[in-house]
């Protein structure tokens, strides 16, 4: 893999990028971390940046107009912008030490000339004797300041050049007119600013208002010289200095990365949702703010930065990295050589739900899980992946796309122009939802049936080679069929559809239901939220149709703040990230106070398991019983193999037998704190059957004689599998226990 | 009756179970513990406490290298 495929992806991200105000000040300077320091007091850290980005912080709290002022976001709100230049001065005097650092660098040999010592020549030659050039400074009038001399505040204007140029050594000659770059010859680079109206030997024409540079190869050219003003004239000089540096290091006059922006607006205004106005805070002195007001009028700062995704996705705001943080480990961990480097990706990579929250979130639509998909998908083909967390659902992939699967045309037809896809959960939730649903459309349309798998669990896993089998699987049968349209009960299976089978046409099945008349669902409750599956975002026709059968049933609909959100269930990250699935399990279950109507069997049961009433809308329409109890595991299987049975027998009049293993006929007896445990552990009691009846027919178990307690384990290709239990009667065991572990004891191999 | 104080034996060679080291592999990793395990035929017994408490931890250590 390459850098860009992965930092493609969140290429768009500007979270971390200078705020609007930044853009638009001379200095660039960093202002939401300014505010944020001044806020919290932290005057000496707060006069560093400032003294760093302006070289005479003094002279700009007094003398800048703040152009900033005119891009603060407060403004979005109605409020007046932050009071830049109050909180500047305020730094200024709250300060303890201002005295500038002397750098420990060796001094350098190379000479640079500045004509003028205006405020555009004293920023250019301070910033770089700090960096240890020799410095000599010509001035024609008998001492420096240029402009600024007639200003009333001069006296503290000097004050504070004569403080800036305190811990450097620099060459000043007053009296000293330059009139011929002749007697410059000896310098190395010259930094003409002599201000407006000044001097400059014939080289304005020629000169480079990025650069600075002119015709003359060492002389560049800057401050009210070029028409700059007063607080662009220090800016320039600063500039000039770093530019003039490079050029002394390479012999080339070129832009540095860090101090160029390229634009004067960022374009990126924030939405500032859930911001509170905050009045323009009022000095209660003319001599401007005390400390506290000046901590508080910083405060006011929005610190405006998008972290839109990192606020709203708890698997964000856990790993705590940023989007671009996390595309540069995406690429970083394909590089890494087993076993002696590390990964630093994986939990994150696959603790995403993949539910695109993120994206349909963000202003420049990008998509984390997708990148985290990519990172998945390039673990599997590389043969890195850690199997076990995604192998459950890989199972039952196998499963519903083996032994249940079954595809058929109406009663006596070859073809149909529909055909129902449930999706492999929605007749392991409830068989009436299949066999009710099916029965309806049979009845309404030429409607045949798909039971297999939109290959979701391949999907969230990386799998790209079981995802395109069972694609070509698909589209055969689709085929076979007379290419007929789709009709999904599941977000899941159309979003994949429309994904990576977009030539096949599709619609919602409860689009078509709530369309009929003569469907009159149940009324659960007199109020309910809808909790639409994140897989149903963009799908208006699926959502549309659920609130129509809502409504219809008389259910007043609340609609939740945050749509499409994730029940945890997307991406299969229970084993990978028990916590932070009930983490997001509980936050959905806690959106409403208003029991849910759910249109999706998997959030139904991430409710039900946790206490809260949700209700699947084809219980409403169908009035399908037996909807309060889930299943186990074991039984989920045996309600598909079910819907197959009776599906086929009805349409083609078949008796289907499912395939018979020799442990079938046990009978296990496990008690509800068990199974519980089982069903969180992803435990299913069929395996357990199979670990017994292998450890009673071979007799490699465990026993303790003194009860007759026996322990068996059973090493499927990815998990071990340990049972323990007691035989009650023949071929019936009460199971005490069952665990699991996912490293291998190598005589298992 | 806990764990701790079940007296296992092999049930196939009927020997009571000894420490042995036994090699275990994981996502290309291989390391060897001391076990209980048959003296004779060297099944291996792993508790319900070990699976869950070092061993979840170690592959979730292994897992995320």
């Amino acid at each position: 893999m390459k850098l860009e495929e992965a930092t493609a992806y969140t290429e768009k991200c500007f979270h971390g990028e200078p705020a609007s105000c930044s853009y638009v000040c001379p200095f660039h300077l960093d202002i939401r971390s300014f505010m944020a320091r001044a806020a919290e007091g932290k005057w000496s850290r707060a006069y560093k940046q400032l003294r760093e980005a302006t070289v005479f912080p003094y002279i700009v709290s007094v003398l800048c107009e703040q152009p900033c002022r005119t891009r603060c976001q407060r403004t979005l709100l109605g409020d007046e912008a932050i009071a830049m230049r109050d909180v500047e001065a305020a730094c200024v005097r709250y300060v303890k030490n201002k005295k500038p650092q002397s750098y420990a660098i060796p001094p350098k040999k190379e000479r640079i000339a500045v004509v003028g010592a205006g405020i555009a020549g004293l920023s250019c030659a301070l910033n770089l004797a700090q960096k240890k050039f020799n410095v000599t400074v010509f001035e024609k009038e008998d001492t420096w300041g240029g402009v600024l001399r007639s200003h009333a505040r001069f006296a503290e204007f000097d004050e504070e050049i004569k403080l800036q140029f305190s811990a450097v050594k620099v060459d000043f000659r007053f009296n000293a007119e330059i009139t011929s770059l002749e007697e410059l010859a000896e310098y190395d680079a010259v930094y003409v600013a002599t201000g407006a109206d000044g001097e400059a030997f014939g080289l304005l024409d020629s000169w480079n208002a990025e650069l600075f540079s002119t015709a003359e190869n060492k002389v560049f050219l800057g401050g009210m010289l070029t028409g700059a003003s007063l607080m662009e004239s220090i800016a320039q000089g600063i500039a000039a200095s770093k530019i003039i540096e490079g050029y002394l290091q390479t012999g080339k006059a070129a832009l540095t990365p860090d101090m160029y922006y390229g634009k004067e607006c960022c374009g990126r205004y924030l939405d500032h949702e859930g911001a509170v106005s905050k009045p323009l805070v009022v000095a209660s002195s003319p001599d401007g703010y005390t400390e506290e007001e000046a901590k508080q009028e910083a405060a006011r700062c929005l610190q405006c930065d998008c972290d839109k995704c990192m606020a709203a996705c708890e698997m964000l705001k856990r790993f705590k990295k940023t989007p671009k943080m996390i595309a540069v480990e995406v690429f970083a961990d394909t590089q890494n050589n087993p076993p002696f480097s590390t990964r630093s990706l994986t939990r994150q990579a696959y603790s995403c739900n993949i539910c695109g929250y993120c994206k349909s979130i963000c202003p420049e639509n990008v998509d984390i899980g997708s990148l985290l998909q990519l990172s998945r998908r390039v673990r599997m083909n590389d043969g890195v992946h850690p199997a076990a967390l995604h192998d459950f659902w890989l199972r039952e992939m196998d499963f519903a796309t083996s032994e249940a699967s079954y595809t058929a045309a109406p009663r006596g037809k070859d073809s149909c122009e529909y055909v129902f896809f449930p999706g492999c959960q929605l007749g392991a939730s409830n068989p009436e939802y299949v066999l009710k649903t099916y029965a309806y459309l049979e009845q309404k349309y030429s409607c045949g049936v798909m039971l297999a798998c939109c290959g979701a669990p391949a999907y969230w896993a990386g799998d790209d080679k079981r995802m395109a089998d069972n694609l070509q699987r698909i589209r055969q049968g689709w085929e076979k069929l007379g290419k007929p349209v789709f009709i999904f009960a599941c977000a899941t299976c159309e979003s994949l559809f429309a994904q990576f089978l977009p030539e096949i046409r599709r619609i919602s099945l409860y689009e078509l239901l709530a369309e009929d008349e003569s469907i009159i669902p149940a009324r659960p409750f007199a109020e309910a939220a809808v909790f639409d599956p994140c897989n149903a975002r963009g799908d208006a026709k699926m959502m549309q149709g659920v609130r129509k059968l809502a409504e219809k049933a008389g259910v007043a609909v609340e609609e939740l703040k945050e749509k499409n959100r994730c029940c945890g269930h997307g991406g299969h990250i229970r084993v990978a990230n028990p916590s932070l699935f009930e983490e997001i399990a509980h936050n959905r279950t806690a959106a409403s106070e208003k029991p849910y109507i759910v249109y999706c069997v998997n959030c139904r049961e991430v409710f039900s398991l946790r206490g809260k009433e949700a209700v699947h809308i084809l219980d409403m329409a169908f009035a399908t019983g037996n909807s309060d109890k889930l299943p186990t595991l074991a039984e989920k299987r045996d309600n598909s193999l079910e819907v197959k049975k009776k599906l086929m027998a009805g349409i083609e009049g078949k008796d289907f037998a499912p395939e018979k293993h020799a442990w079938d006929d046990l009978v296990l007896l496990i008690d509800d704190e068990t199974q519980k445990e089982m069903e969180q552990k992803l435990i299913s009691a069929g395996d357990l059957k199979e670990a017994i009846w292998l450890a009673e027919t071979s007799g490699r178990k465990f026993v303790d004689e003194n009860d007759g307690m026996c322990l068996a384990s059973m090493a499927k290709p990815v998990i071990t599998y340990w049972v323990q239990y007691r035989e009650v009667k023949p071929k019936t065991y009460q199971v005490h226990s069952a665990y699991y572990h996912r490293i291998r004891i190598r005589e298992e191999e | 009756m806990t764990d701790k104080e079940r007296k296992w034996k092999c049930g196939k060679c009927q020997k009571e179970l000894v420490p042995q080291k036994v090699i275990f592999t994981y996502l290309g990793h291989t390391f060897s513990h001391d076990v209980p395990s048959c003296p004779e035929c060297g099944q291996v017994y792993i508790s319900k406490e070990l699976a869950e408490g070092r061993i979840a931890e170690l592959e979730e250590e292994l897992e995320d290298k």
